[in-house]
C-alpha cells in the first residue's frame, strides 16, 4: 500500500516534469515572439536586444530549459516557477493568490453538486419514467444545450439585477469591506481565523451565483452517471437477493449506494482537474480572480514563466487528485488491488 | 397423499415489466399451492417464467417488474404486507437459493460479513456472535478452513464455494420453505449430488415445503415429490412424480419423457476388446500450463491410451480434470510439455504445424458451443463446403454435390443452405459443425461436449444422430463428455478423468457394470437417472465424495482423491498412485481397488 503511493508519486512527478518540459518546448515553437510586446512600438535594435537579455531568451533553448529547472539559480527543482514578464512579481505568488479562489470555487460547487445529483439520481433510477425521471431528462436537455457563461448572465439578471437577492458580480468581497489578512489565501478561511464575519458572509454570499452557475453544470454529467450506475445496480443479482433474504432496506440501500459509487468518484476525479482551468467562463463573467483567468491571460500575454508555471500546477493537482481518488477506489471494492 | 393445508399458496399472480407504455407478462394469472415437507419441482422451457414465479412468490420480481395478485402464506398475503412484516418473512420463513451464486454476493463485503448481516436481520444476536454463526454455517456446508474463508471475498471463491455460501445463508433461519432456482447449474455432478441430498434430507427431517426451478429431469425424478411445468407464464400441468412419468399430459412434458428415453440403458454392451487396427496412440502426454505468481497448473499428466478403427473412447471427468486439454494436444491446438501422439503408426505431436496440416482433414473435432463454431456470416453452404476448398480438389459440381450429401447424412434439409448460422437452432448449428467436421472423410473425430449445451429434446436428437453414424460410417472418435449416460450409450471405451490424470480405464460394459476405483463409483452414483422408481434417495449411497475438487494448481502429494475419498487411508495420502493394470484392456489407479480385484 505504501509502495503503491510512493511508485504512484515517483511516477507522477515523472510525469508532471515531462509535460512541464513539453510545454515549455511547445510554447517556444509558436510563431510569436514575447518581446515585441515589452518593448511596445517602434522599439530600437538595441531596446529589442536588452529585452532578449533580460527574459533569458538570447541563451539557446538547451540552456532555457536549465535555467527555468534550476541548474542556474532558482527553477523548478528549488521550488521557484521564475518571475512573470507581465507583471515582474514571481509566478509562485501569483498563482498563490489565484489558485485559492478556483479552488474555493470548484470546491464548493461539486459539494453542491453531489449533494444534488446523488440522492436525485438515485431516486430517478428507483422509479424510472416517474415525474421526477421526466423532470431530470428536462433539465438535461436544457441545461447541457447551452454555455456556462449564458447561465452565469441568466443567474445574474434574475437574482442580481431584477431580484436584487444576490451580490454584484464583482469579485468575492463587497467593495467596500476590506480583505482579511491573508494567510491560506482562502478569502473563506481568512476571514473566519481572522474572526471576521462580515467578510465571512460577504465572500459566501458573493460565492452562492458562480457556484449556482458551475454546479448547474456538473449536475448533468454526475447526475446521469449515479443513474446508470444505480440502475445497473439495483438490476443486479445481489440486490434482489438482499431483498430476499429480508434484509433491512437501510442496508440494502447502503450496499446499492456503495456498489454504485466507483464510477461517479472516477467522473468527479475527471471533472474535477478538467475544472481547475476549464472554470474560466464562469471566473470571467463574475470577475474571480481565479487560475483560469490567470492562465489566459498568461497565454495571451505570451508570459511564459506563467503558462509554464500554471500547467505544471494543475498537473500535480491532478495528480494527488486522482491518487486521492483511486486509493478510495481501492478501498471500497476488494477486487482493485492495491500493491 | 391427501395434502395438509398448504403452506403458500398464490392466486392470479401476475407478474409485469412495463417497457414505456407496453406491458410485458411474464406471469400470467397463475395459482399455485406448495406443501409442507413436499419437494416439488418446476419446469418449463427458457423464458417460460420460471425464475420470475420463483421470485414473486416471495413477492419480487427484477427491477422493474411489478407482482400483483395474492401470494398467500400461512394465510396471509404477501402482496399486501408492509415492509416490515414482509422483511420478517423473507429470508426467515422463505429461504431463496438463485441460480448464479457468485452474482447474488456482494462483491464488495467479504462472505462472513453477508452471512451475518442476513442471520442478523432476523435474530437478536450481536455482531461477535453473529461472525461466530457465520463461521459454523460455513463449516457446516463443507468448506474447509471455514475461519479463513468467512474473510474472502466473492471474487476469491469458486462457484461451488459461492453456492454453498448462499446455501448456508439461505438455511441460516432455517425457513418454513426454500425456493431453489437451478440450484446446481454451475456445479459438477459429484458436488449437485452432495447438495441435493442435503436438500432433501433436511426437507424429510424439518417437514419444510421445497420449491426446486430446473431444466434436468434427473433432478425432478429423483428428488421430487411433484412437477410444475410452465409455458407462457402459466402453468400447464401440475401433477405427482410418478403420474408424470408414467403419463405426460402436455406436449412439452411428453417431449421431455421422450428425450430422456434414449440416455439410460447402455446399447454398447455386447462390444467386447478391440481387435481391429489401431488408428491413434497417445504416450505419456502431459501438458501444464503456467498461472499468475509463476506456479505451474497441471492439466495433464502421463495420459496414455489407444483407440482402434471403428471404436469410439469416451473420456469422462468433471470440470478441471484434464479432458478438454487431451482433445486439444490431439488436435495440436497446444503443444505437449512432454509425451507422443501417433496416427496410424505416424508420429505427430512433434512434426512443423505445416507438416501437420495434412492430417487436417483426416482428423476433425466438433466443440461444445455450437455457435462459436460457425462464422456468423457465411451461409450454411459455404460453412460445410470450406473443408472442401482447403483439403480436396473437387470440381464445383462435386463439392455441391457432396455438401447436399452431407446435409442430409446429419439430418438437415437442403432449404438451410441458404441461411446463416444465427437463424437455426443450437441442435440444428451443432449438426451443421458436425456435417462440417465429416465433410473431408475424416477418419478420426474428436467430440468435445458436442451435446451439452443443447436442450434436453436436442440433445436426445444429437445422441441418435451420432449412434447412427457410428453404426453407417464407420466412425472412429474420442466423445469427451462430463455427461455418463451419453458416454454409455455412445462409447466402446472409457477413460475416467480425474484432476489431470486417467484413474481408470476399460470398455463400456466393464466400467459401467462393474466400477473399480472409488472416484468413478461415485461419479455412477451421482448420475440421476430419469425414473422415479429407482431414485437416489432410495438407495443406499456408500461411495460418496466430500468436500471440493482441490486447485489442480496446488496437487496434494498422494492420491489426489484421498482428501474426498471415503476409502483413503494414510497410504492413499502418502503415495502417488499408478495406473495399473488390473484385466484385458482394462486398469486403474489404486492400490485398493488393484487389491480388491485380485
Amino acid at each position: 500500500m505504501r509502495r503503491y503511493v510512493l511508485r504512484r508519486l515517483a511516477v507522477g512527478v515523472l510525469q508532471a516534469l515531462g509535460i512541464t518540459i513539453a510545454v515549455f518546448f511547445v510554447i517556444r515553437a509558436l510563431p510569436a515572439d514575447p518581446v515585441s510586446r515589452i518593448v511596445g512600438m517602434n522599439p530600437t535594435e538595441d531596446s529589442i536586444r536588452q529585452a532578449r537579455h533580460a527574459l533569458g531568451l538570447d541563451m539557446s533553448l538547451f540552456q532555457q530549459l536549465l535555467t527555468f529547472l534550476g541548474f542556474h539559480g532558482d527553477g523548478v527543482f528549488t521550488g521557484s516557477l521564475g518571475t512573470s514578464w507581465v507583471s515582474g512579481s514571481t509566478v509562485l505568488s501569483e498563482i498563490a493568490i489565484t489558485l485559492p479562489t478556483t479552488i474555493q470555487l470548484i470546491v464548493t460547487s461539486f459539494i453542491v453538486a453531489l449533494v444534488v445529483a446523488i440522492p436525485i439520481g438515485m431516486a430517478t433510477a428507483r422509479r424510472p419514467g416517474g415525474k421526477l425521471d421526466k423532470g431530470v431528462f428536462g433539465y438535461g436537455l436544457f441545461a447541457g444545450a447551452q454555455p456556462e457563461f449564458w447561465w452565469g448572465l441568466i443567474f445574474i439578471f434574475v437574482f442580481y439585477f431584477k431580484m436584487g437577492i444576490a451580490p454584484a458580480p464583482l469579485g468575492l468581497l463587497d467593495p467596500e469591506l476590506t480583505a482579511p489578512k491573508s494567510v491560506t489565501n482562502f478569502v473563506l478561511i481568512d476571514s473566519l481565523i481572522a474572526g471576521d464575519f462580515t467578510a465571512f458572509k460577504s465572500a459566501l454570499g458573493h460565492l452562492v451565483l458562480p457556484v449556482l452557475t458551475l454546479s448547474f453544470l456538473l449536475v448533468g454529467p454526475l447526475l446521469k452517471m449515479t443513474q446508470q450506475s444505480m440502475s445497473r445496480v439495483l438490476s443486479s443479482e445481489f440486490i434482489l437477493y438482499q431483498q430476499a433474504s429480508g434484509l433491512e432496506k437501510k442496508s440494502i440501500g447502503r450496499s446499492t449506494l456503495r456498489s454504485a459509487l466507483a464510477p461517479i468518484i472516477t467522473l468527479t476525479g475527471i471533472l474535477f482537474g478538467f475544472m481547475l482551468s476549464g472554470a474560466v467562463l464562469v471566473e470571467s463573467v463574475f470577475s474571480l480572480n481565479g487560475l483560469g483567468q490567470y492562465a489566459v491571460a498568461a497565454v495571451l500575454n505570451l508570459d511564459f514563466p506563467a503558462v509554464q508555471g500554471v500547467i505544471l500546477v494543475i498537473s500535480v493537482i491532478s495528480l494527488f487528485v486522482y491518487l486521492g481518488l483511486d486509493l478510495l477506489l481501492a478501498k471500497i471494492d476488494p477486487r482493485i488491488l492495491v500493491k | 397423499m391427501t395434502p395438509p393445508e398448504a403452506l403458500l399458496s398464490a392466486r392470479a399472480l401476475t407478474v409485469k415489466y412495463p417497457y414505456g407504455d407496453v406491458q410485458n407478462v411474464v406471469i400470467n394469472e397463475l395459482d399455485l399451492d406448495l406443501y409442507p415437507g413436499q419437494i416439488v419441482g418446476l419446469l418449463g422451457e427458457s423464458g417460460s417464467g420460471k425464475s420470475s414465479l420463483a421470485l414473486a412468490l416471495m413477492g419480487l420480481a427484477r427491477h422493474p417488474g411489478i407482482v400483483s395478485g395474492e401470494v398467500n402464506f400461512r394465510g396471509k398475503n404477501l402482496l399486501k404486507m408492509d415492509d416490515e412484516e414482509l422483511r420478517q418473512i423473507r429470508g426467515n420463513s422463505i429461504g431463496l437459493i438463485t441460480q448464479k451464486p457468485r452474482q447474488a454476493l456482494d462483491p464488495l463485503v467479504n462472505v462472513g460479513k453477508q452471512i451475518s448481516r442476513v442471520y442478523r436481520a432476523h435474530s437478536q444476536a450481536s455482531k461477535a456472535d453473529a461472525q461466530v454463526r457465520a463461521v459454523e454455517l460455513l463449516r457446516s456446508v463443507g468448506i474447509n478452513d471455514a475461519e479463513r474463508r468467512v474473510n474472502a471475498f466473492p471474487h476469491e471463491l469458486s462457484g461451488g464455494m459461492a453456492q454453498r455460501a448462499l446455501i448456508s445463508m439461505a438455511l441460516s433461519v432455517e425457513p418454513d420453505l426454500l425456493i431453489a432456482d437451478e440450484p446446481t447449474s454451475g456445479l459438477d455432478v459429484t458436488i449437485q449430488a452432495q447438495f441435493l441430498d442435503r436438500m432433501w434430507e433436511r426437507a424429510r427431517d424439518a417437514n419444510i415445503a421445497v420449491l426446486i426451478v430446473t431444466q434436468d429431469l434427473g433432478i425432478v425424478a429423483n428428488y421430487c415429490d411433484r412437477i410444475v411445468i410452465m409455458e407462457d407464464g402459466k402453468i400447464i400441468e401440475d401433477r405427482l412424480t410418478a403420474d408424470f412419468f408414467a403419463d405426460p399430459h402436455t406436449a412439452y412434458g411428453k417431449k421431455l419423457i421422450l428425450a430422456s428415453g434414449a440416455g439410460t440403458k447402455s446399447s454398447n454392451a455386447e462390444v467386447a476388446i478391440a481387435t481391429t487396427p489401431e488408428i491413434l496412440r497417445v504416450t505419456d502426454l502431459r501438458k501444464t500450463f503456467e498461472v499468475e505468481g509463476g506456479k505451474r497448473l497441471q492439466a495433464v499428466s502421463k495420459a496414455s491410451f489407444q483407440i482402434h478403427k471403428g471404436r469410439s473412447l469416451g473420456l469422462v471427468g468433471e470440470s478441471g480434470s484434464g479432458k478438454t486439454t487431451v482433445g486439444r494436444l490431439i488436435l495440436r491446438l497446444a503443444d505437449p510439455d512432454s509425451g507422443e501422439v501417433w496416427f496410424k503408426g505416424e508420429r505427430i505431436d512433434s512434426i512443423s504445424p505445416k507438416e501437420f496440416r495434412k492430417y487436417r482433414s483426416k482428423i476433425q473435432a466438433v466443440f461444445q458451443d455450437p455457435f462459436d463454431s460457425l462464422n456468423p456470416r457465411w451461409p450454411i453452404e459455404r460453412v460445410i463446403r470450406e473443408p472442401l476448398d482447403l483439403h480436396t480438389e473437387m470440381s464445383k459440381a462435386e463439392k455441391a454435390a457432396r455438401v447436399k450429401e452431407l446435409v442430409s447424412l446429419v439430418g438437415l434439409t437442403d432449404d438451410i443452405l441458404q441461411l446463416r448460422p444465427g437463424s437455426l437452432s443450437a441442435g440444428q448449428q451443432q449438426r451443421v459443425s458436425l456435417a462440417r467436421a465429416l465433410a473431408t472423410e475424416p477418419e478420426f473425430l474428436i467430440l468435445d461436449e458436442p451435446t451439452s449445451a443443447l436442450p434436453p429434446a436436442a440433445r436426445a436428437d444429437m445422441i441418435r444422430l451420432l449412434k447412427s453414424l457410428q453404426d453407417r460410417l464407420d466412425l472412429c472418435f474420442i466423445f469427451i463428455s462430463h455427461d455418463l449416460s451419453t458416454v454409455r450409450e455412445l462409447c466402446h471405451d472409457i477413460a475416467v478423468m480425474y484432476l489431470s490424470e486417467i484413474v481408470e480405464m476399460g470398455t463400456s460394459e466393464q466400467v459401467f457394470s462393474a466400477p473399480s476405483h472409488p472416484y468413478t463409483r461415485a461419479l455412477l452414483d451421482s448420475v440421476l437417472f430419469h425414473d422415479p422408481s429407482s431414485r437416489r434417495v432410495d438407495r443406499k449411497i456408500k461411495a460418496e465424495l466430500e468436500g471440493e475438487i482441490p486447485s489442480p494448481v496446488d496437487l496434494p502429494a498422494g492420491c489426489y482423491l484421498a482428501a474426498r475419498c471415503p476409502m483413503a487411508e494414510q497410504r492413499c495420502r502418502d503415495d502417488h498412485q499408478a495406473l495399473i493394470e488390473i484385466g484385458p484392456s482394462r486398469s486403474v489407479r489404486c492400490w485398493k481397488s488393484v487389491e480388491a480385484s485380485k
